[in-house]
Parts: C-alpha cells; sequence; structure tokens
C-alpha cells in the first residue's frame, strides 16, 4: 500500500488532501559534511485523518515534521500543505503558511508570565480577532476540560495541565493541520492518555488532519493509520491493526492494555 | 480588548531580575546626572560674575578668549552703537592684572581688577549700589576688594594700606564678586586710578564694553542691528551669549570637559552594559516560547518590537528614581559646598539625560535582540 501511494494514478483528488509529500529528500550540512536524513519520502495524508508516526530515535521524524510545518526550507521534492506548494515560497509566504497550522511540541514552551488564557489569546491576536480573544481562549479552555484554571499561570499548573494549555493554543485558531511531536513524552501516564484522548476527540469535532510523533505505543489507538520511518525510509505505512499484528509477530512487549480498551 | 503586552508580562515576572535591571539603569542616570552636574557647576563658577554685570549687551575683541585673557579694542564703537534705538546707556569697562602685595607677608601676586567710571551702574553688587561708594572710589588711590579673593592677598578689611604694581592701595569697600576659573582674586576701581596703576594705559581703549537696554527690549534683536554696523573687531553678545562664550573656552582649555564627559561616557557604557545583561538573560530563558512564537506565525519583527519595549520600560522606570535621586544629591552637594559648587538642575538637561537613557537602553536591547530573532522553531521540535 505504501508502493501504491507512488502511483500517479491512483492519488485521490489533491483537494482531499492536507499534506501530499513527493519524492522527498533532505540533508543536514553542506558539502563533504553533508549528511542525507531522509530518503525519497512519498507519502499523503487526507483530511480528517489521524496519523502516528513512529520510528527509531535519529530516523529523521522531527525534521520530516518542521519540514510538513514549513519550519525548514525544502531542498530536493515536493511538498504541498493545505494546498500550498511549499517549495519556491518566500521567508513571508512560509510564515502565513504556519499560521494554519497547530503546532504541539514536547515542551509546553508557555509563557510563564502570561495565564492559561492569556497563552492562548497570543495565538487568537494573530488573527486580528481583538474583540472576543478572551472568549475564545476560555472556550477552548473549556473544552480542555480546564474552565477553573483559566486565569491560572503555568507554575501553578501541573504538566498535564500545562499541555492541555499548549494544546488549547494550537487548536484556539481551528486549524486544518495539527503537527505535534511527542506531545506526552513528558507526562506521566495517566495525564498523557487525557492530553491524547482531547487532542483525539477535539480533532475529530474539528475535522482536522493530525500528525503525531510518538514513542509511546500506548496512544497508538486513537490513529487511524501508521507510519514507520526507519533510518530516514518509509518502512511501513499501515491501518491500526495491520501494525499491531505485525507488531505483536515480533513480540512486542511494552505495548500497554488500554490501548485495546478504546 | 487590547494587545497582551508580553513585554510588560515578562519585566513584571521576574521581580528580582526587575529590581536589578531598574536599580542598574537608575545608578547610571544618577551618575550621568552628576558628572554633568559638576561639569555645570564648574563651568557656571568660571562664568558665574556675569550675572552681577548691570548689562544686557557685552562688547568684546573677536581675540577676547575669556574675560581676563581679553585684547582691549577702541572706544568709538561703543559712540556708534549709543544711537541704536533701545539702547539706555553703553558703559565702558577696562580689566587687567595687578601685582598686589600681602600687607602682612609682602609676597606679592597677580590679581584681577575692574576700571570703571563710578557714575556708570556698571555693577549689580549691592555695596556698590550705595551713595558714598561712589565718593570713595573717586579718590586717589583707593580700591574695593572682592571678600571671594583667596586668603593669600591678606587682610581685605576696609582701610588696610598696602601696595599694587608699586603704587599705594588703600582698601575703601568690600563686595562678592568671584574671579571665575582665572583669576584669584579681583579689585574694583575708578577708571582715573585704574590708568595710573596701569601706565601708560589709555582710557580709549577698553576690554568690555557694556550696553544697558530700556526695559522690555529684546537683547537678540539689538544684538543683530549692532552687529550690521560695527566693524569685524568688535562682538556682540547677549549676557547668555558671553556666558556660553566662556564657558566654551574653558571646556575646551581645561580638562573639565574632558573629565566630566568621560564620566558621562562611562557611566552610559556601564548602564547599557547592565541592560544588555538582563535584556539576554531574558531573551535567553524565554527562547522556547520565542521560538515557539516563530512557529506559530509571528513574524521576527514582533520579537523584536518585545525586547525594545522592555528596553524603553526598563529605561524609564529607571530614569525616574536616578532624576529624583539626583536631585537630592544635587541639593546636598550645593549645602556641603556652602554653595560654592551650585549643582542646578535644568529643564535641558532632565531631557538631555532622558534621551541618553532611552538611547542607552535601546542600543543594549538591539544587541541582544538578534538572540530572540534569531531563535530557530525548527530547533525546539
Ligand atoms: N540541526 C541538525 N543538524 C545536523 N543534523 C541534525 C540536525 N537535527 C537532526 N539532525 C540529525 O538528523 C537525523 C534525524 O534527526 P531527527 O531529530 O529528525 O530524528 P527523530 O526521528 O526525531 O529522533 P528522536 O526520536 O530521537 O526525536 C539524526 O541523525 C540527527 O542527528
Ligand atoms: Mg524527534
Amino acid at each position: 500500500m505504501f508502493k501504491a501511494q507512488q502511483q500517479s494514478k491512483f492519488e485521490p483528488s489533491r483537494d482531499n488532501l492536507a499534506v501530499q509529500i513527493q519524492r522527498l529528500n533532505y540533508f543536514f550540512g553542506a558539502g563533504d559534511l553533508s549528511k542525507q536524513v531522509l530518503f525519497d519520502i512519498s507519502l499523503e495524508l487526507p483530511k480528517g485523518q489521524i496519523v502516528i508516526l513512529t520510528g527509531p530515535s535519529g530516523s529523521g521524524k522531527t525534521t520530516l515534521l518542521t519540514l510538513a510545518g514549513a519550519l525548514r526550507r525544502l531542498q530536493e521534492g515536493s511538498l504541498r500543505v493545505l494546498g500550498q506548494e511549499l517549495v519556491g515560497l518566500g521567508d513571508r509566504a512560509l510564515v502565513n503558511i504556519r499560521r494554519n497550522i497547530g503546532f504541539i511540541f514536547q515542551a509546553h514552551n508557555l509563557f510563564e508570565s502570561l495565564t492559561a488564557s492569556q497563552n492562548v489569546e497570543m495565538a487568537v491576536e494573530l488573527t486580528g480577532d481583538f474583540a472576543s480573544k478572551r472568549q475564545q481562549a476560555v472556550a477552548m479552555l473549556s473544552a480542555l476540560g480546564l474552565d477553573d484554571r483559566v486565569d491560572y499561570k503555568p507554575q501553578s499548573l501541573s504538566g498535564g495541565q500545562k499541555q492541555r494549555v499548549a494544546i488549547a493554543r494550537a487548536l484556539v485558531n481551528h486549524p486544518k493541520l495539527i503537527l505535534a511531536d511527542e506531545p506526552t513524552a513528558a507526562l506521566d501516564k495517566k495525564s498523557g492518555r487525557d492530553v491524547v484522548n482531547y487532542l483525539h476527540n477535539l480533532s475529530r469535532e474539528e475535522g482536522c488532519t493530525v500528525l503525531m510523533v510518538t514513542h509511546d505505543n500506548r496512544i497508538l489507538d486513537v490513529a487511524d493509520r501508521i507510519i514507520n520511518l526507519v533510518d530516514g525510509r518509509l518502512e511501513s505505512d499501515s491501518s491500526l491493526n495491520a501494525f499491531v499484528q505485525s507488531k505483536t509477530k515480533d513480540s512486542l512487549t511494552d505495548i500497554s492494555a488500554d490501548m485495546f480498551i478504546m | 480588548m487590547a494587545r497582551i503586552s508580553v513585554a510588560w508580562a515578562n519585566l513584571m515576572h521576574e521581580r528580582t531580575r526587575l529590581m536589578v535591571a531598574i536599580s542598574g539603569v537608575a545608578f547610571a542616570v544618577i551618575l550621568i546626572f552628576m558628572n554633568l552636574g559638576f561639569m555645570g557647576a564648574l563651568i557656571s563658577t568660571a562664568t558665574n560674575f556675569y550675572e552681577q554685570f548691570n548689562a544686557d549687551l557685552f562688547l568684546i575683541s573677536p581675540e577676547t578668549l575669556e574675560i581676563s585673557t581679553s585684547t582691549a579694542f577702541p572706544r568709538e564703537r561703543l559712540y556708534q552703537i549709543a544711537g541704536v534705538d533701545g539702547v539706555e546707556r553703553t558703559m565702558p569697562l577696562y580689566s587687567e592684572y595687578l601685582l598686589w602685595r600681602n600687607p602682612e607677608t609682602g609676597v606679592s601676586r597677580a590679581i584681577f581688577a575692574y576700571g570703571f567710571n563710578p557714575n556708570d551702574p556698571a555693577f549689580l553688587m549691592p555695596e556698590l549700589q550705595e551713595e558714598n561708594a561712589r565718593h570713595i572710589l573717586s579718590r586717589p588711590d583707593t580700591v574695593f576688594m572682592d571678600r571671594f579673593s583667596r586668603p593669600e592677598f591678606g587682610p581685605q578689611d576696609i582701610g588696610t594700606t598696602t601696595e599694587a604694581d608699586r603704587r599705594r592701595a588703600i582698601i575703601g569697600g568690600t563686595y562678592f564678586l568671584g574671579g571665575g576659573f582665572a583669576a584669584d582674586g579681583t579689585l574694583i576701581m575708578s577708571d582715573q586710578n585704574f590708568v595710573r596703576y596701569l601706565a601708560p594705559r589709555p582710557l580709549n581703549l577698553i576690554n568690555v564694553g557694556l550696553v544697558k537696554l530700556n526695559p522690555g527690549i529684546s537683547p537678540d534683536k539689538v544684538a543683530e542691528t549692532m552687529r550690521s554696523l560695527l566693524p569685524a573687531d568688535v562682538d556682540v553678545y547677549t549676557k547668555p551669549g558671553i556666558i556660553q562664550h566662556d564657558s566654551e573656552y574653558w571646556l575646551e582649555s581645561t580638562s573639565i570637559g574632558f573629565i566630566f564627559s568621560m564620566g558621562v561616557v562611562v557611566s552610559f557604557v556601564v548602564g547599557a552594559v547592565i541592560v544588555y545583561q538582563i535584556l539576554f538573560t531574558d531573551i535567553r530563558d524565554h527562547l522556547p516560547e520565542y521560538a515557539t512564537m516563530k512557529a506559530m506565525g509571528y513574524r521576527s519583527k514582533y520579537l523584536f518590537k518585545i525586547v525594545l519595549q522592555e528596553a524603553i520600560l526598563l529605561a524609564v522606570l529607571g530614569y525616574v528614581p536616578g532624576l529624583v535621586a539626583a536631585l537630592g544629591l544635587y541639593h546636598l552637594t550645593t549645602k556641603a559646598t556652602a554653595g560654592t559648587l551650585p549643582v542646578a538642575m535644568n529643564g535641558g538637561r532632565v531631557i538631555f539625560v532622558l534621551s541618553l537613557t532611552l538611547l542607552m537602553c535601546c542600543l543594549s536591547g538591539l544587541i541582544s535582540v538578534r538572540k530572540a530573532v534569531t531563535a530557530d522553531p525548527a530547533e525546539i521540535f
């Protein structure tokens, strides 16, 4: 099925794709020190799909995510995000692309000096909608179960709550694409699960596409699709069930029980 | 609803750091004010005797460096402008150094002597306004002695008799004037006595031409008219003008200007370094947040604005207590020196130091902001 995506005649209409990557190569460094980290990646993410990207450390997951997020410049290949080709875009245009993407990082990166609501409002201000920014921020925080923490500063929030504020900040402008890099890595099992559940439910409601990097096998169950990246190459691309079956054959031990419950 | 001020929130969040930054800026502001204050006070002691001259306009030779290093010019110049509209009176002033003998030690020392027509109201000192002062000055070999003269000149009591340039001299009265930087002491005498002491000095060559204007006449306008009437061997100054003329000479010819300007520069650099340290630490601590903002779609310009706002806030927050403290210190200095070092604030300096403080903080902001602007959102994933 990974092969099929490269055959252009089976390509779904471009309008249904949130992300379309074709023959992408990426190198770090220049000249003799140049080191290729992504090899001939072709990948399509239909709108509304929740995709988990896994793979060993150093396999290039973060690099792929930053490329899709218009945070890095493309070198070889083509990359369309939300209908826009990124190749050849200037800095200003790239910034405009980013405004339609929700970013969630491993660290929450909230301003300690601002309240939860203000941190979320910072994102709303980008849209120029000053009149209702507080309202929007509070609504989004409530949707993440933080209605009673709206005016708290990050230092008086738990790790999971802080990450939920960061998610509120990423979602408040209703982006069509969410890029998340190990959003649960810094959280304990329970709050990690909470955060992922919120992310899962909200993105389903909003109908947005999610590309999430994770090492955390306990949260694989929220995915429609799991992509495995090894040494910069797409190793497998499968539905959740197929992935689990292939992995259980390899006697994967650390898949926790609760992924089968959901 | 207003835009959230990240600059303000960041500064307020780290109270200790904010206090250090404010103290640093205030410290630099105080140092700058004190340097400028001392410089201004010293320079004003060099020229404040002009305040006691009863004139609105001053004629001097273009070769005159400051009052005690003057070149004489023809008295006719005064007659030429005596008829100009608004002129109430013109008064010649003679000046030269004399050797004054200390009657107790017998040591002679150069003293600066003014000669004038005792019928002219050339000076404003109250002692010279008294009716019999004119009579006393008209007596031969009689002089008035400056009470601000250095003690090395000997007793200043009325009736003291000694010698000046080998000629008998009697102190007939005293006044308070001061000799600025050049003179250790001053004398005032009638023009008749002046030519006697300094023979063969003719009375038709004068050192300063004093011009008194009718009340309500603008000195600047009359000065302009006079300049067009007079030849090039004489310059016309208003009172502030001649004070500035002499001040500039003293600033250039002495190290006062250099020393205190260095003081200002050093304070400026110290302040800039402190502000830079604070802003740099602040930016470093918030680098992931700034990078996140960039990932969200904020442009470098916005981060630039945050840092610059922080810099301006620090400038203002530090300037105000600095100004207040400087005013207190000015007062203390003036009191401690019993008025001999009149350190005083003026509006120009308030504005100048405020601009300097803003410049100092913005400069530090601009240097430290590069780090925030280069925050790479790709590096924080
Ligand atoms: N800025 C960089 N300069 C040079 N090499 C880099 C840079 N960032 C990453 N790399 C290299 O590129 C490769 C892919 O890195 P990347 O961060 O994408 O991996 P990853 O799959 O996200 O790993 P992890 O699971 O540990 O986060 C690694 O070999 C890494 O050493
Ligand atoms: Mg990574």
